[in-house]
């Protein structure tokens, strides 16, 4: 089901190769989104795969390309494409000055249509999961969302990707000629080539045309500021499994614990205004790396772990022997954090009681 | 819609809000076989999905903001969803529409938003809410696919709202990434996918309760709806990999709590 380039649906679209992968990201201010290089990675899997007969349509050795989309895209593409020896598409113009699904979805979907791709692939942020699941729908394309991984399941290309908060992998197959995919960053790595790659095309376009509906004014600077959520060298982080207000005192005490422990706590507990927003951690709060994350009664969903995934040593509290946090921790402790604190508390100041009275010991003994 | 501005404050504005019945999450057991095929256990206590009682709210804070606002709220699922209808009528909402399934599995995104627009088509909608993903699926899907197929303007991960005077359109917020916000004009009628946190979803009223007891919900089974080809399938599940080492401590809570803080002294943390 290849168009001819030559018969594509106008002149300016004669230029491109027909592309199996189309790989889309955003470009504000001549900043191309960081996750297009997890992107790439993302395409050549699928190219490995195709190569070995995995998927119901051969993906074989055919172009992968990438498209940005946004302004001043012109330097960024290039690099992009110096850098990984992929094409390279830059589109910019009318409503691509700042980000709306509107454009993305008109330009992205004329350019599907020129070039037929069998995956159209794009990074599971706030902009890609807003504008792929729609451009599927009107492009009679199939849409998974989240990927995070691709295995092979009976001859077929499976989309792996969280289910149920994180407890569980669901394994996706498709069906459709065209698929659209958003890809959780950071979960497939690119890694440049050792020798630099041939010099690939970078293709620039000007969208012309008229503005849509929507208008997009600007963006504002969230009020949480979490700078000292960054820097700390630990964080003692609360989620659901509080249950209850007045129970957030245990996690202020144990905090005061533990030398320069700042409290942290996840999205539910932030939106119920148990903690401010400065203190939430994850996709849209703060990404933090302590030395000790320690996380009381938190299930440990995506959004959550995406942002404490740097942490150096990770202890979880957590009732369900089955949590998710579980797998993002190097020690799990199955106990209700209300009843566990406390005798945690009490271990610590007989392990602290008992270091005074070394001291002690070690002196008498000098004299 | 013209006749409505010029009509000013005397207008009606209609809501629709598309509502999800989830499991309780922390009940579902994963278990799985030598071969590592997971299998799930799931819990038979059910609500509403806790990303659509923003959405609800949100309906039922505008309706008590303005003048001659109706909601009808929606769910697509099996006959036991319809309690999430009388939740949703307890919360504020004036009447429910179950598109009821047979089947026990769950449709996917690409046919509820298929359903629900083919519904929504009939109702002169001005705006239709919805949470920002399912609990138990989590595809964020519904929202957007629906927008498309009846070609509305719409946004996700909305954080803040303000419809103008003249109801012509939507101000919004949407959260990015780090807590930053893109600012939007959206015009009515519009789809918009709620973000957590932008508001606080009050608990259903006694009085709305029973009224919701009583309620007659309109029941369309989705087998007379319009068939859709499912591109999309669930091959099966598997457990998450550790990421980490995992160790388990063991032993009674109190061994447990001394090995911690032993491990804390050992990390010169205590």
């Amino acid at each position: 089901m290849k168009l001819n380039p030559a018969s594509g649906p106008s002149a300016e679209d004669t230029m491109i190769d027909p592309v199996e992968i189309m790989l889309v990201a955003g470009c504000q201010k001549g900043r191309v989104d960081s996750e297009i290089y997890d992107l790439i990675a993302f395409g050549q899997r699928l190219q490995r795969m195709g190569a070995q007969g995995i998927g119901t349509r051969g993906i074989g050795t055919e172009a992968m390309g990438v498209w940005i989309l946004g302004d001043d895209v012109g330097p960024a593409a290039r690099d992009v494409a110096r850098r990984t020896g992929v094409q390279v598409t830059a589109v910019q113009g009318i409503g691509l000055s700042g980000y709306l699904n509107e454009t993305f979805r008109a330009v992205i979907s004329r350019e599907m249509e020129a070039v037929q791709p069998t995956f159209v692939c794009a990074g599971h942020t706030s902009r890609g999961w807003e504008w792929a699941p729609a451009l599927a729908a009107s492009t009679g394309a199939a849409c998974v969302c989240g990927v995070d991984g691709l295995v092979e399941s009976r001859g077929r290309i499976c989309f792996q990707r969280d289910v149920y908060g994180g407890k569980a992998k669901g394994l996706y197959g498709s069906s459709a000629a065209t698929t659209i995919i958003t890809v959780q960053p950071g979960t497939f790595k690119f890694d440049p080539p050792a020798k630099s790659p041939p010099p690939a095309q970078s293709i620039h376009k000007e969208v012309v045309g008229s503005a849509g509906r929507t208008r997009f004014l600007g963006l504002k600077q969230g009020e949480a500021d979490t700078s000292h959520m960054s820097s700390a060298p630990i964080i003692v982080a609360v989620g659901n499994g509080i249950g209850d207000q007045k129970n957030m005192e245990l996690i202020h005490r144990l905090a005061k614990l533990l030398p320069r422990a700042e409290v942290a706590g996840t999205r539910i507990i932030c939106d119920r205004g148990w903690l401010g927003y400065n203190r939430q951690v994850g996709v849209t709060g703060a990404s933090v790396s302590p030395k000790l994350y320690l996380a009381c009664g938190i299930s440990g969903a995506t959004q959550h772990v995406m942002g404490m995934r740097g942490a150096k040593f990770v202890i979880a509290i957590n009732t369900d022997p089955l949590a998710p946090m579980f797998n993002e921790a190097d020690i799990c402790i199955v106990e209700d954090m209300i009843h566990f604190i406390p005798l945690l508390e009490d271990a610590c100041a007989r392990l602290a009681g008992n270091a005074e009275q070394d001291f002690v010991d070690s002196k008498t003994l000098r004299r | 819609m013209e006749v409505r501005i010029i009509m000013g404050r005397h207008s009606i504005m209609n809501i629709l809000v598309c509502v999800k019945q989830v499991p309780d999450l922390e009940r579902i057991v994963v278990t799985h076989d030598a071969h590592g095929i997971a299998s799930l256990a799931l819990s038979d206590r059910f609500a509403m999905n806790r990303f659509d009682e923003f959405a609800v709210e949100q309906a039922v804070s505008i309706k008590e903001s303005m003048t001659g606002v109706h909601i009808d709220v929606i769910t697509v699922g099996p006959e036991r969803s319809v309690q999430i209808l009388k939740r949703a009528i307890g919360m504020g909402c004036n009447d429910g529409v179950h598109l009821a399934t047979t089947a026990n599995a769950d449709p996917g995104p690409a046919r509820v938003a298929a359903w629900i627009a083919q519904f929504a088509r009939s109702g002169e909608y001005d705006l239709i809410l919805c949470g920002v993903m399912s609990e138990d699926f989590m595809c964020g899907q519904v929202g957007p696919m629906a927008a498309a197929l009846l070609n509305l303007p719409y946004s996700t991960q909305v954080m803040g709202m303000k419809i103008s005077p003249d109801r012509a359109d939507v101000s919004i917020e949407r959260e990015i990434e780090g807590g930053t916000r893109e600012l939007v004009d959206i015009p009515l009628p519009a789809l918009l996918a709620l973000q957590p946190g932008i508001n606080r979803p009050r608990y259903p009223s006694l009085s709305n309760m029973l009224r919701a007891n009583r309620h007659v919900f309109t029941t369309i089974s989705t087998d007379t709806l319009e068939p859709m080809e499912v591109q999309v399938d669930c091959m099966g599940f598997s457990t998450p990999p550790h990421a980490r080492a995992a160790q388990v401590i063991t032993g009674s809570p109190l061994e447990k709590a001394e090995q911690m803080a032993a491990l804390l002294k050992a990390k010169a943390l205590i």
